[in-house]
């Protein structure tokens, strides 16, 4: 977080502070910082009293992974491949690649699932679903 | 008076409206679900299911929404009694008695007392609300810019004051917020800030899609698949009949909850999760037999179960009279509002009555739609439990990536929610709670504002906030607050939030 917050006060030296009378736009930005800053500061300060980073648990780490990773590589082709492939294509990896679900019950899951969706959303709904390959 | 009754009665008016009665029924269905579904609490549903509601009118949508919230905290009792699994944060409480109740062949009792517990206390809530609101609003109606300066001033430190995370992790949350809340166009200079030349930053980061990353995707991630088991039994419909005695011991306990919970619900914080903590400390106290807690106690369920329900009922107040979000849920609601075009706030219930009273009135009615849903679907709603949550998981992500993307056909806004989910997820291994960042981000464009157009009333006077006299008391609380917090850490005292934290860790019983 103090990195964190020294980049950000960093890329705040082009906004205009202002003065105590006239806040600039980059007033806030930088007060906030500062305290973001000294609250990080004070937390590192009394790191000793927390318990070791080793002591978290970071049994579901690899599920987590896999999870993120299927979830960005279906946000990088929502718009490309449209609503039906990518969720489709989203639905079977988690069922079977991450789960290690039967083959045939992850087809049938993901396809069924995204026709449901689609049908409640795109026609009874009429949200405006990305189309994709089919535009 | 008169004119609250005459008010009340144009409420259920619109609420007795087929439509309206609709929607206030998908609300508490789904709000049942994501209140049983554990991985999935209602500020994930509610920011979910927000882009559903645009091709509603406001009404609609609020009625909706609010149903899925105070839904969700009848729903979280099925799962923390029947499975000591707490299907929302707030019944964490309920799991320790309920769940002893249920060991011990009570749990249709458990189950019934904590739904009329939850309704009991919902309806007082609700004409608790009723009364209070609009005075408050009218009140309120006298704020200018320094008072709603001072007022988010001292939201962010009672939330600071609430919260059982200690008062620097809260205050370092609420600062990332509020500088998420500062990115985007610079409505008074034109400026951009932090926009990287990404334009779609222009307009700022939206509520939603942090929101549904840090509580939705952030909670997936946070939950192994082979850690949820759907292995339950639902109690038989005869069975959930509590008897005489249990009757007689969870009376007072549901009156003082339900007035406890209202209370603590007008405060900024995570309102319903303290309000149950705080019940069911009250009940251990007040018990003839303490002993009895963490082995069944039924003053164990009754109380936080109330609790928790007014509480969430309580959180509307400031929402609807002073506009001002006392926590993640609340500030998603004001953003469906506000994206419906009806502004939160002291305006709300004289430029539009219809949707203020007929709100209200659709909670009166919720709350026997959900007494009639819970108690004799509970079979129902517990199959639901028996769908594997690697199944599950996948559904809601989906759920999550339309949602996000519908807000505002924004692809980027996706990628922050995947984001805010990963960051979510490091937050609860590092012990941090999200709820403070999500109310900086929605304070910090109106606190900026509000405290420029101070100085420009003023002239760059920055004692314009310490010589009018509301904004001096705002103020004054706010000290006050700051000073027993430092007083409570440097005395390193064990008080109530750190005995909350104990239970929301749960240590059980014991903790409180």
């Amino acid at each position: 977080m103090l990195i964190a917050g020294a980049l950000v006060l960093a890329a705040s030296t082009d906004l205009p502070f202002g003065t105590l009378a006239s806040p600039g736009a980059g007033m806030l930005p930088t007060v906030v910082v500062v305290a973001l800053m000294a609250f990080a500061a004070i937390l590192l300060l009394g790191a000793g009293a927390s318990p070791p980073l080793g002591a978290v648990d970071w049994s579901d780490a690899p599920h987590a992974l896999r999870v993120v990773g299927a979830t960005a590589g279906a946000i990088a082709l929502y718009v490309p491949l449209g609503f039906i492939a990518t969720v489709a294509l989203l639905l079977f990896v988690l069922t079977y690649l991450v789960e290690r679900k039967p083959l045939l019950g992850a087809l049938a899951f993901s396809g069924g699932a995204t026709l449901l969706a689609y049908l409640v959303f795109a026609t009874f709904l009429n949200a405006p679903l990305p189309r994709g390959l089919w535009h | 008076m008169e004119t609250t009754i005459d008010s009340l009665l144009l409420g259920f008016s619109v609420a007795f409206r087929p439509d309206v009665l609709f929607y206030a029924f998908v609300g508490c269905l789904v709000g049942t679900l994501v209140g049983v579904l554990p991985g999935i609490g209602p500020l994930a549903g509610i920011s979910i299911l927000l882009p559903v509601t645009f091709g509603l009118d406001a009404t609609k949508a609020i009625v909706m929404l609010a149903g899925i919230y105070y839904g969700s905290q009848y729903g979280g009792s099925t799962t923390s009694i029947l499975m000591r699994i707490p299907g929302e944060a707030a019944s964490v409480m309920t799991c320790i008695d309920g769940y002893a109740m249920a060991k011990r062949g009570r749990a249709g009792a458990a189950l019934t007392i904590a739904a009329v517990g939850s309704f009991v206390a919902g309806t007082m809530g609700v004409i608790l609300l009723t009364a209070v609101a609009p005075p408050i609003a009218k009140f309120a109606l006298g704020f200018g810019p320094p008072e709603y300066t001072a007022l988010l001033v001292l939201g962010l430190i009672f939330l600071a004051y609430m919260s059982s995370t200690g008062l620097p992790r809260t205050l370092l949350m609420a600062a990332v917020g509020l500088l998420l809340g500062c990115i985007g166009i610079d409505v008074m200079t034109g400026h951009f800030r932090y926009s990287f030349d990404i334009k779609e930053l222009g307009d700022g980061i939206g509520i939603v899609p942090v929101a549904v990353g840090l509580f939705g995707l952030g909670e997936i991630l946070a939950t192994p698949s082979k850690a949820v088991t759907g292995m339950v039994a639902p109690p038989r419909l005869a069975e959930l009949l509590p008897n005489r005695q249990e009757w007689r011991q969870s009376a007072l306990p549901i009156a003082r909850g339900s007035v406890l919970g209202f209370l603590v619900g007008i405060v900024p914080g995570s309102a319903h999760i303290i309000a149950s903590f705080l019940s069911y400390a009250v009940e251990k106290r007040l018990a003839k037999r303490p002993e009895e807690f963490g082995k069944g106690a039924v003053a164990g369920v009754a109380g936080p179960e109330s609790a928790n329900n007014s509480a969430s009922t309580g959180a509307f107040v400031p929402m609807l009279a002073l506009g001002l979000p006392t926590g993640p849920v609340t500030a998603v609601l004001m953003a469906a509002l506000l994206i419906h075009g009806v502004p939160p706030g002291p305006m709300l219930v004289n430029e539009h009555p219809q949707v203020f009273w007929g709100f209200i009135a659709s909670m009166y009615v919720g709350n026997l739609m959900l007494l009639a849903l819970n108690l004799p679907l509970v079979g129902v709603f517990v199959t639901v439990l028996r769908i594997p949550y690697s199944y599950l998981y996948p559904l809601i992500i989906m759920f999550c990536i339309i949602g996000v993307y519908e807000v505002n056909h924004s692809i980027v806004d996706v990628w922050i929610m995947l984001i805010m989910g990963v960051f979510g997820y490091l937050l609860r291994k590092f012990d941090f709670d999200p709820a403070p960042l999500v109310l900086g981000l929605v304070i910090a464009p109106i606190f900026e504002l509000s405290l420029r157009q101070s100085l420009i009333m003023s002239n760059g006077n920055w004692l314009i906030f310490v010589e009018r006299p509301i904004a001096q008391v705002l103020l004054g609380v706010g000290v006050l607050l700051l000073g027993l917090s430092a007083l409570s850490l440097l005395m390193k005292r064990r008080d109530w939030r750190a005995k909350l934290a104990r239970a929301e860790a749960g240590e059980g019983a014991d903790a409180v």
